[in-house]
């Protein structure tokens, strides 16, 4: 980034190096999570912190997501998939002995008789997960945009039905209950800064950019040897990654998950936040998180059938998924780039102060 | 012997089924570059539609409505969703019908019921037939030579009509086909239409073998569709058909081969035997490799 | 004199940049008029705004109607037809079916298919390729493909996109030699060309463009051989 205003004056000013564009920019845009986070923490009931955890939680979601999508510009639509592999590996590793007895008596490998201190089984749990990934982006990598995209919806549905057939490691459709609850918003907080932080640090990095050149003009990018492969399974390992830390946070705040948690209820939802916010940016990836975690609380209250001055209203089932289907709708045909378009906070504000001191 | 014919069957009906779907599938991406996730809500109110007219007691007239009224809401929705959206990165229209296809199943949800609704018009459809020494569900026979049928129509109307010409012109390079002074809004229409008739056809026969409607029935069988048209090489309308029929061999020579309890995985194993494929051959079995740079052709 | 194509006050934009403006140009029926100028002229453009693929505003008056905000399908039926910039033939169609798109408008099938022979029999070589796909022909053969393409409608105006467009000169010489013929027989033509050479061969007319305005309007017969030429064209 070339200040225009030191080269009017005849002298190129030196570049930031993209860490430090990455890092700081990722801490602007994190900022504002923080301060929320940090209000509700010291001043809302319980029933709110956990109702914020949740949505930090699918900011996390979202934010991986974008980091494959906004990136390389291929529809992603299977990440609901590394949030459960996360979170099933947590339950599989962490859980007390005593409840696995009861759970899933004969997992395979002895895991039964496996109980890993927490941080050893996040550890363990992004281990396989990073694995997976591996092996899945290579597939992804090779296909055209598309196709990729189905194919991400294919291994959505590979993971949920290994995780619904598979009971004797899964436990199915019931539920695996008894994962130690050792998070809470401070934790979940700290991982989200931290999470958008490295979300803006590759997007800065040269890897990222040359992705999203890719995403722009293909040939332009292969003519200048720039592997797209190579980088979109870097994406993709990155993007399973922080999903994979969502779902690891969700079982130990939750406790209990199950299957369906991690399917499609989660794709749509956290997939028009992205939409709503604007894939091409982290900030994109965080404001519409914020808009839709409050809109969809409210909507989600009118589902349930309230009484609104007196009338009762029936009970809407349906009514958050209508919702969310018109948001995409909308979004796509009237703001494709979304609410906050192609700049990141820290560059929206650096755009504004230069346009305010320079009068222009 | 019986046993395997039985299975042959069963692997082309719902060979067919996906081969129908796929097609319409097709026949839109090829012209527009839309990828018609919301193409299994048009099933899904075709389903409902019919379910609300059950009053009409032939179940002939309610297969002429089923399929009716599945062109009718395909075109309606390439009017109101996709025309806004009609020029914009193929990403964008992806999403775009994805939206579509969740507010459609949730607007299922919230006006009819999200509860299965029974559906029994059709179950007269399904008796069995003997084809020689064998016995066969003539519901499966019906649904391979209709849809063979069908797909032969098609290959004729994109052969010999001028509109059927127009469209496969218009797959490569829509605005010279405007020069030409066919009407751009009549060749999209000609492609959701029939699009949909091709939906409308699967719909019968899935109402005819479940005997019920749900709101999501449409989005696992375009799950499906999708990724037998993958299979096949995007955008190839041969891809699409082949790709459809072979996914009816894989799944029900999964379920044959699987032994009862591992039933539940058959979805799974199908799409990592399509994953296999597909990393062998990338661009589909019926798809060109493109590199960047090829020139037209 | 009655125009058969009249433009007034022509201007198109892309976005903020103004590629053409205010032309005022006028083709009389039977008459071959040329518009010459370099790249980025605004030649192209000032097509697309005949055939209604590109927006403009001003007017564009064809066959004594207003037909600027007519959308560019019911163009062909009034009698417009074009080869456009790049010939563009339906590369993933036959030949056959590349005259047959062409001819799309027209309800009279006999009549049609006495065109479609008569077309073959004057570019053989498109009666050769009959069943191919248009994209195995050659730069030239496609060139020719177009114009006949174009031709099927039995326009009342023929537009011609820079025919000599990529071809080499032998080719392109047969190619003027076929729009002289179609003059003679008294097709109404208005040829876009950078090679004014062969343009001006059977020019009746000539507007010179440069940066979207006309530089020189006039008979060919006054441009040819004069140092106007030299100043307006360079060749």
């Amino acid at each position: 980034m070339v200040d225009a205003v030191s080269s009017m004056s005849g002298r190129a000013a030196p570049r930031r190096p993209w860490w430090l564009t990455g890092f700081g920019g990722g801490l602007v845009t994190a900022l504002p999570v923080l301060l929320i986070g940090l209000a509700v923490m010291m001043l809302a009931p319980n029933y709110h912190q956990n109702l914020a955890a949740t949505a930090a939680i699918n900011l996390i979601i979202v934010v991986g997501l974008q980091v494959f999508m906004g990136n390389s510009g291929v529809a992603h639509l299977g990440h609901s998939a590394f949030v459960g592999l996360g979170a099933y590996g947590m339950a599989i590793l962490a859980t007390p002995v005593m409840m696995k007895r009861l759970s899933i008596p004969n997992a395979p490998l002895g895991l039964a008789q496996v109980q890993l201190h927490p941080l050893l089984a996040v550890a363990v749990s992004l281990a396989i997960v990073a694995i997976v990934a591996m092996a899945s982006g290579r597939v992804i990598a090779r296909l055209s945009g598309i196709a990729a995209t189905i194919v991400s919806l294919a291994f959505l549905i590979v993971v949920h039905s290994m995780f619904l057939h598979w009971p004797a490691l899964f436990k199915g459709n019931q539920g695996f209950f008894g994962i130690p609850q050792v998070v809470g918003l401070p934790g979940v907080l700290a991982c989200t800064v931290a999470v958008i932080v490295v979300a803006r640090l590759f997007r800065e990095s040269p890897n990222g950019l040359q992705l999203r050149a890719t995403a722009q003009n293909a040939q332009a990018a292969d003519a200048l040897a720039i592997d797209a492969r190579a980088l979109r399974r870097q994406a993709w390992l990155l993007s399973a990654l922080i999903c994979a830390l969502a779902g690891v946070l969700y079982a130990l705040l939750a406790g209990t998950i199950s299957p369906r948690i991690f399917y499609f209820q989660q794709v749509f939802m956290t997939l028009a936040m992205l939409i709503l916010g604007g894939m091409g940016t982290v900030t994109g990836a965080v404001a519409g998180t914020l808009i839709l975690s409050i809109g969809l609380e409210m909507i989600r209250s009118l589902e349930s059938g309230v009484t609104v001055a007196g009338i009762e209203l029936p009970a809407m089932l349906g009514l958050s998924g209508v919702a969310l289907g018109a948001v995409i709708v909308l979004c796509m045909s009237l703001r494709p780039q979304g609410i906050c378009g192609p700049y990141e906070l820290d560059e929206m504000l650096t755009r504004a102060l230069r346009r305010f001191r320079g009068g222009r | 012997m019986e046993y395997l014919v039985q299975q042959l069957v069963n692997a082309l009906a719902f060979g067919s089924e996906y081969a129908l779907v796929a097609l319409g599938l097709a026949v839109v991406f090829s012209i527009m570059g839309l990828v018609n996730f919301a193409h299994g809500e048009v099933i899904g109110a075709s389903a409902y539609t019919v379910f609300l007219a059950a009053g009409l007691g032939s179940p002939a007239a309610a297969v002429v409505l089923a399929v009716l009224a599945a062109m009718v809401v395909s075109v309606a929705l390439e009017r109101v969703a996709f025309r806004p959206v009609r020029n914009a990165p193929t990403t964008t229209g992806l999403l775009t019908a994805f939206g579509v296809s969740i507010f459609l199943q949730n607007l299922f949800q919230l006006l009819i019921s999200p509860r299965p609704q029974a559906f029994s018009l059709f179950n007269g459809m399904s008796t069995t037939w003997h084809l020689g020494p064998y016995a066969v569900s003539s519901l499966q026979v019906m649904e391979f030579v209709i849809a063979a049928v069908a797909m032969a129509a098609l290959v004729l109307f994109l052969n010999r009509s001028t509109l059927g010409i127009a469209m496969r012109a218009a797959s490569r390079d829509f605005s010279t086909v405007r020069l030409m002074g066919i009407r751009a809004n009549r060749v999209i229409a000609a492609a959701f239409a029939i699009s949909g008739a091709l939906a409308g056809i699967a719909c019968v026969f899935i109402l005819a073998r479940r005997g019920g409607v749900t709101p999501d029935m449409g989005f696992s069988l375009v799950l499906k569709a999708f990724v037998a048209c993958v299979i096949g090489g995007f955008g190839s309308l041969v891809g699409a058909a082949a790709g459809g029929i072979l996914l009816g061999f894989i799944e029900v020579g999964l379920l044959a081969a699987l032994p009862q309890e591992m039933g539940g995985l058959k979805e799974a194993l199908t799409y990592v035997i399509v994953t296999l494929i597909l990393l062998y051959k990338p661009e589909g079995l019926f798809g060109a490799r493109r590199e960047l740079g090829d020139k037209e052709f | 004199m009655s125009a058969l194509l009249r433009l007034e006050g022509l201007t198109v934009d892309y976005g903020p940049v103004r590629a053409v403006h205010g032309l005022d140009l006028t083709v009389a029926a039977g008459e071959l008029v040329a518009l010459l100028g370099p790249n980025g002229a605004g030649k192209s453009s000032t097509i697309g705004a005949i055939t209604g693929l590109v927006s403009c505003s001003g007017k564009v008056m064809f066959d004594g109607a207003d037909i600027t905000r007519m959308p560019a399908e019911m163009r062909v039926e009034r009698g417009i037809a074009a080869s456009p910039e790049g010939r563009r033939v339906f590369a993933n169609l036959s030949v056959a079916e590349n005259l047959r798109l062409g001819a799309a408008t027209r309800k009279d099938s006999t009549a049609m298919r006495a065109d479609m022979a008569r077309y073959l029999e004057l570019f053989p070589v498109l009666a050769e390729r009959y069943d191919q796909p248009a994209g195995t022909l050659s730069g030239g053969e496609q060139q020719m493909l177009a114009i006949a393409r174009a031709l099927m409608s039995r326009p009342k105006l023929l537009l011609l996109d820079e025919p000599s467009l990529g071809l080499a000169p032998l080719i392109v010489a047969r190619i003027f030699d076929f729009i002289g013929r179609l003059k003679a027989e008294g097709m109404t033509v208005l040829l876009v060309e950078q090679n004014a050479a062969q343009a001006m061969r059977f020019a009746d007319r000539v507007y010179v463009l440069a940066t979207g305005q006309t530089s020189y309007a006039g008979p060919a017969s006054e441009l040819v051989g004069s140092d106007l030429m030299a100043m307006y064209l360079r060749s």
